[in-house]
C-alpha cells in the first residue's frame, strides 16, 4: 500500500503557517489575476507563488505537478497562435502554420493565469498535511461531514495511485504483463480501469463503514487532537492580502468606470 | 482505563431473523438470548453461521448499512438498537471489525491521529484524548509506530491499531470480531488480558473466535451459532462436552480433544477445556497411577 | 542443498531509505513442507512479496528456480511461483467468483488451443477450496473466510511450482483449517513447494516439517519443527508461544516434544509406565 497523500514533509516557515493562510492566498492570487486582464499581474503572482514555493523547499515536486499540466498548456498556445478571434498580426510560420501576435499574447494571459493556480494551489497542498487543512476548516466552523468530503476530494489522485498499484500488483502476480513492451502496458492500463472503478466503489463503502462506527456524523462539540494555531505571522499575512484585495477589487472597479 | 461508568449494558435480543437484501437465505434465524451487563460472551460457530452478522446488528451497523428485514428484538438497557441514535448507539456500543484492512478511517495520517479520530467525533476534552492514546497505543506495543500512516502498517499492526481505537473510546459493550486472527500469539495473550481487564470495570465484552485455548479460559458463556440458528448457549465446559459438538464444524479446544481421546473427564462429568484444568486431571493421573 | 528452488543471497530490504525491514537474509527453500513464523511487523509479508517478485531486494538476490528476480517481471515470475496475499480485498479485481479465478491461467495459457482448459483448470481449483457452488457470485459478496479461499483457488488454478500462502488460516474455523492442511499436503504430493506463514503454532506443530523463524527483519531459527518449537528462549524472543500441546508436555516434565495428539498419548502411557 502506497501512502496517500501529495504533502511534503519538510520544517519551513510555509509549513508551519495555518493552512487557511495559504487557501487564502491561493483564492485571493487567482482571483486577482482573473480579474485584471494583464500578463505583468499574472507573472507578478506566478513569480510571488514561485518564490513561496522555493522557500518551502517543495520546487522540484512543484516541476512534477506542472508537468502534468503541459501538454494543456502548449495546446492553448497552438490554438489560440492559430485560431484566436482577433488574430490580424503575423508573427511566425511553423509548417506553412501562421501563429499571430495577439492570440500569442492571449494564450500567454492564460498561461499564467493557469500556472499560478496550480503553483498556488500546489504550495497549499504540498505544504499541508491534507488533514490539517480540513481540520482548520471544521474548527473554524466548516460542517464536519463537508469537510470528510474535502478532504476526500483533496486525496482523490493520491488516493487513486494507490489503488491502481494494489491492483497492479495483483494483475502481474496473476500473469498480466504490465513491464513489458508499450503495447503490453497500453493493454494493462485498460484491464486497470473496471477493476479500479469498482474497487474505489467498494473501497468508499468500507471507508463509510469504518468512520461512522467510530462515531463519525454524531452531532454536538467536536474536538481536536492537533492544535492548529492562528500564529502573529498568519494574522499579519490575512491583513495583509485582504488589503491587497480590496486595492485589487477597488482598482478594477475604477478602471471600469473610467 | 479510569473514569469509566460502572453500569455496564444489559442485552437482550428476542426471537431474532435477518436476512441480507438479495440473499435467499436468512443469515439469523430466531435467535433468542440475553447478556449481562458484565459478562464476557464467546460466540463461535462455522464459517458463515452468521457470527459477524450478530455483531452488525448488536451494533446497529444493520440496519443502518446493510438493510434487509429484521424481524423480532434487540434491545439494550430496554431500548430498541435499531432505531436508537447514533450518538447514543457509539457511545454505549463500540465494534471491531473482522477485517482489520476495513477499519481505518482514511481521514488520518498517523497512527496517533487514527486513534483520535474516534475520540474527536465524540468531544472528549483534549488532555483526556491524549492520556487514552498513549494508554492504549502502549498497551498493544503500537506506541514506536505512532508517527507512522496506518498504511505503512503490517496486518498484524493493523489489527493492533483497530482494537486500539475502538478501546480508546471506552464503550460499556465491546463487541471484537475475530479480533486476534492475525496477532501473533503474544499480541493475542494480551488482547485477552486487556478483556479480562475491562471486565473488572464492568464492561460486557462480546467476542468472536476460533482460538477457543485462550477463548475458554476468558469467557462466562458461549453461544455457539450454526447456519444462523442459536445451538446453544452455555459455560464453555457444557458446550464442549456436547456430544454432537463435531457436527457443527467448530471443532473444540485441543486439550478437550485430548481427553476425549484418553477418555478423560473432571469429577463433575464434564471435559475440561483449559490447559490448567487439564494439567491438574493428568497430574493426578501420573502420580496416582 | 542441489534442489533449492528458491534462493536468497545477502538479501536486505527497504522501504523507505536506510529503514532496512530485512536484513542480510541468506536462505533456501525445497519441498519439505515449511511454516514461518513470527511477531507481527517481523518482515514475513515483506519477505514473501519479495520473493514473488513485487518488491526488488535494496541489496542481493533472489533466485527462483534458477533465475534472478531482478532480471525478469512479475508476470513471467508467476508462471512459476503464486502468491496468496494477506489482505484478500488486495488480490481481487472481477466481479465474479469465476471470473477472478480464469484471470490468471487466462494470462499464462493464452496461446492454449483447447478453450476449454482454461475453465476447466479453475473449476478444478474452485472444487479444492469448496467455492464451485458460487461461480457467479460478486467477490465482494463473500465472507472473509471465502475470499481468503477463493485467492486460494485463484492462485492453485494457475498451477505454479511454488505457492506462498500468507496467513491463509485468518478467519477460517477449525474444519476449515484442517481442510488447508489437507489441501497444503496434496499440493506438495503434486511437487509443489509450499511455503506457509501463519501465527497458529498448533497448526504449525502438526501439519510443518520445517519451521523458519523470523525476528526483527532476520531469520531467528530455522530448522526441524520440533527442535525449533522446543528452544523456549527462541520462541519468546520472537513473541511466539509454544503450541499448546508442548505447553502441557512441559508442565507434565514430559522428555520429548509431542507435535499431535498421537504423540501425546503415546508418550503420556510411556511416562505412567516408567513412573509405576
Ligand atoms: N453482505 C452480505 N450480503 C448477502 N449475504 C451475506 C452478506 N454477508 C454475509 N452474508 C451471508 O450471511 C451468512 C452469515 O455470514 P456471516 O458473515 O455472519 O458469517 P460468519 O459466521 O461471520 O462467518 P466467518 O466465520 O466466515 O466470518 C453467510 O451465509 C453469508 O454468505
Ligand atoms: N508499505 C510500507 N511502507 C513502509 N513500511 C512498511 C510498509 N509495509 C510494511 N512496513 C513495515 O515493515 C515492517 C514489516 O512489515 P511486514 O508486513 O513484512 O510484517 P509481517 O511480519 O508480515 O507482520 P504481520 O504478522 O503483522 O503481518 C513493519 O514494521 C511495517 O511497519
Ligand atoms: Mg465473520
Ligand atoms: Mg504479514
Amino acid at each position: 500500500m502506497k501512502v496517500l497523500s501529495l504533502y511534503v514533509e519538510r520544517d519551513t516557515f510555509i509549513h508551519r503557517l495555518e493552512p487557511i493562510t495559504k487557501l487564502l492566498y491561493a483564492l485571493i492570487s487567482i482571483v486577482i489575476t482573473f480579474l485584471f486582464p494583464s500578463i505583468t499581474v499574472g507573472a507578478v503572482f506566478v513569480a510571488s507563488s514561485l518564490s513561496l514555493a522555493i522557500s518551502a523547499k517543495v520546487f522540484k515536486r512543484m516541476i512534477l505537478l506542472l508537468n502534468v499540466v503541459l501538454i494543456i498548456l502548449l495546446s492553448i498556445v497552438i490554438i489560440q497562435g492559430l485560431f484566436y478571434s482577433k488574430n490580424a498580426t503575423p508573427v511566425f510560420k511553423l509548417w506553412g502554420l501562421t501563429f499571430y501576435k495577439e492570440g500569442l499574447l492571449y494564450s500567454l494571459l492564460l498561461i499564467v493565469r493557469v500556472v499560478n493556480m496550480i503553483i498556488s494551489f500546489g504550495v497549499l497542498i504540498l505544504t499541508t498535511r491534507p488533514s490539517d487543512l480540513v481540520d482548520d476548516l471544521v474548527q473554524k466552523g466548516l460542517s464536519p461531514r463537508f469537510g470528510y468530503v474535502l478532504a476526500s476530494v483533496l486525496q482523490i489522485i493520491p488516493q487513486m495511485l494507490s489503488t491502481t498499484s494494489t491492483i497492479t500488483d495483483a494483475q502481474r502476480s496473476r500473469g498480466l504483463e504490465t513491464e513489458g513492451n508499450l503495447l503490453q502496458r497500453f493493454s494493462a492500463f485498460f484491464a486497470l480501469l473496471g477493476p479500479l472503478v469498482l474497487n474505489s466503489l467498494v473501497e468508499a463503502r468500507e471507508r463509510a463503514m469504518a468512520i461512522e462506527i467510530r462515531g463519525f456524523g454524531v452531532e454536538g462539540k467536536r474536538t481536536f487532537v492537533r492544535e492548529i494555531p492562528e500564529t502573529k505571522a498568519d494574522r499579519w499575512i490575512k491583513v495583509a492580502l485582504y488589503v491587497v484585495f480590496t486595492v485589487a477589487v477597488v482598482w478594477r472597479i475604477v478602471l471600469w468606470i473610467m | 482505563m479510569d473514569n469509566v461508568s460502572t453500569l455496564s449494558a444489559k442485552i437482550s435480543i428476542e426471537h431474532l431473523t435477518y436476512r441480507y437484501p438479495f440473499a435467499k437465505n436468512r443469515s439469523l434465524e430466531d435467535i433468542t438470548l440475553s447478556i449481562d451487563a458484565g459478562q464476557s460472551i464467546g460466540i463461535i460457530g462455522r464459517n458463515g453461521a452468521g457470527k459477524s452478522t450478530l455483531c452488525y446488528t448488536l451494533s446497529g451497523l444493520i440496519p443502518r448499512f446493510f438493510h434487509g428485514k429484521i424481524e423480532g428484538s434487540i434491545k439494550i438497557d430496554g431500548e430498541d438498537v435499531p432505531t436508537m441514535s447514533v450518538e447514543k448507539l457509539i457511545r454505549k456500543v463500540g465494534l471491531v471489525l473482522q477485517n482489520p484492512f476495513s477499519q481505518i478511517s482514511g481521514a488520518k495520517m498517523t497512527v496517533y491521529e487514527e486513534v483520535a479520530f474516534g475520540l474527536e467525533n465524540l468531544g472528549i476534552e483534549k488532555d483526556e484524548m491524549h492520556e487514552r492514546i498513549d494508554t492504549v497505543l502502549k498497551q498493544f506495543d503500537l506506541y514506536k509506530k505512532k508517527d507512522k500512516n496506518p498504511f505503512e502498517l503490517s496486518g498484524g499492526q493493523l489489527q493492533r491499531l483497530a482494537i486500539a481505537s475502538v478501546l480508546a473510546l471506552q464503550p460499556e459493550i465491546l463487541i471484537l470480531d475475530e479480533p486476534t486472527s492475525q496477532l501473533d500469539p503474544c499480541g493475542t495473550t494480551e488482547v485477552f488480558e486487556a478483556i479480562s481487564q475491562l471486565k473488572t470495570l464492568g464492561i460486557t465484552v462480546i467476542i468472536v473466535e476460533h482460538k477457543f485455548e485462550k477463548l475458554v479460559e476468558y469467557v462466562d458463556k458461549i453461544a455457539l451459532l450454526n447456519d444462523g440458528k442459536l445451538v446453544k448457549y452455555d459455560t464453555p465446559e457444557k458446550i464442549f462436552s456436547m456430544p454432537q459438538i463435531e457436527d457443527y464444524g467448530v471443532g473444540q479446544p485441543i486439550y478437550t480433544a485430548l481427553c476425549k481421546r484418553m477418555g478423560l473427564k473432571k469429577p463433575n462429568g464434564y471435559y475440561p477445556v483449559s490447559f490448567n484444568e487439564t494439567v491438574t486431571l493428568l497430574s493426578g493421573l501420573k502420580m496416582y497411577e | 542443498m542441489s534442489d533449492a528452488v528458491i534462493k536468497v543471497d545477502g538479501l536486505w530490504f527497504a522501504y523507505k531509505d536506510n529503514e532496512y525491514v530485512l536484513q542480510d537474509i541468506n536462505i533456501q527453500f525445497d519441498n519439505r513442507p515449511t511454516a514461518i513464523v513470527g511477531q507481527n511487523g517481523a518482515g514475513k509479508t515483506t519477505f514473501v512479496k519479495v520473493l514473488k517478485g513485487l518488491l526488488k531486494p535494496s541489496k542481493g538476490d533472489v533466485w527462483i528456480s534458477g533465475t534472478n528476480t531482478k532480471e525478469t517481471t512479475v508476470a513471467q515470475l508467476s508462471k512459476i511461483i503464486g502468491l496468496v496475499f494477506q489482505n484478500p480485498s488486495d488480490q481481487m479485481f472481477k466481479s465474479k467468483v469465476i471470473d477472478e479465478v480464469m484471470f490468471g491461467p487466462q494470462n499464462i495459457w493464452k496461446d492454449k488451443k483447447d478453450k476449454n482448459f482454461v475453465y476447466e483448470q479453475s473449476i478444478k481449483a474452485l472444487r479444492i477450496v469448496e467455492l464451485d457452488n458460487k461461480l457467479e457470485e460478486h467477490p465482494y459478496d463473500l465472507t472473509l473466510s471465502e475470499r481468503k479461499l477463493l485467492c486460494l483457488a485463484s492462485v492453485i488454478a494457475m498451477d505454479p511450482k511454488i505457492i506462498i500462502l500468507d496467513e491463509p488460516t485468518i478467519a477460517q474455523d477449525r474444519f476449515s483449517t484442517r481442510k488447508l492442511a489437507e489441501i497444503i499436503k496434496e499440493l506438495i504430493k503434486d511437487g509443489k513447494v509450499v511455503l506457509t506463514i501463519t501465527h497458529d503454532m498448533d497448526f504449525v506443530a502438526e501439519n510443518f516439517e520445517r519451521t523458519v523463524i523470523f525476528y526483527q527483519g532476520q531469520v531467528l531459527d530455522d530448522g526441524p519443527t520440533e527442535k525449533v518449537l522446543s528452544n523456549e528462549e527462541n520462541v519468546a524472543t520472537a513473541h511466539l508461544e509454544l503450541p499448546n500441546l508442548v505447553r502441557l508436555a512441559k508442565a507434565l516434565d514430559f522428555k520429548t516434544t509431542p507435535l499431535t495428539i498421537d504423540d501425546f498419548v503415546e508418550e503420556f502411557s510411556r511416562c505412567k509406565k516408567a513412573g509405576d
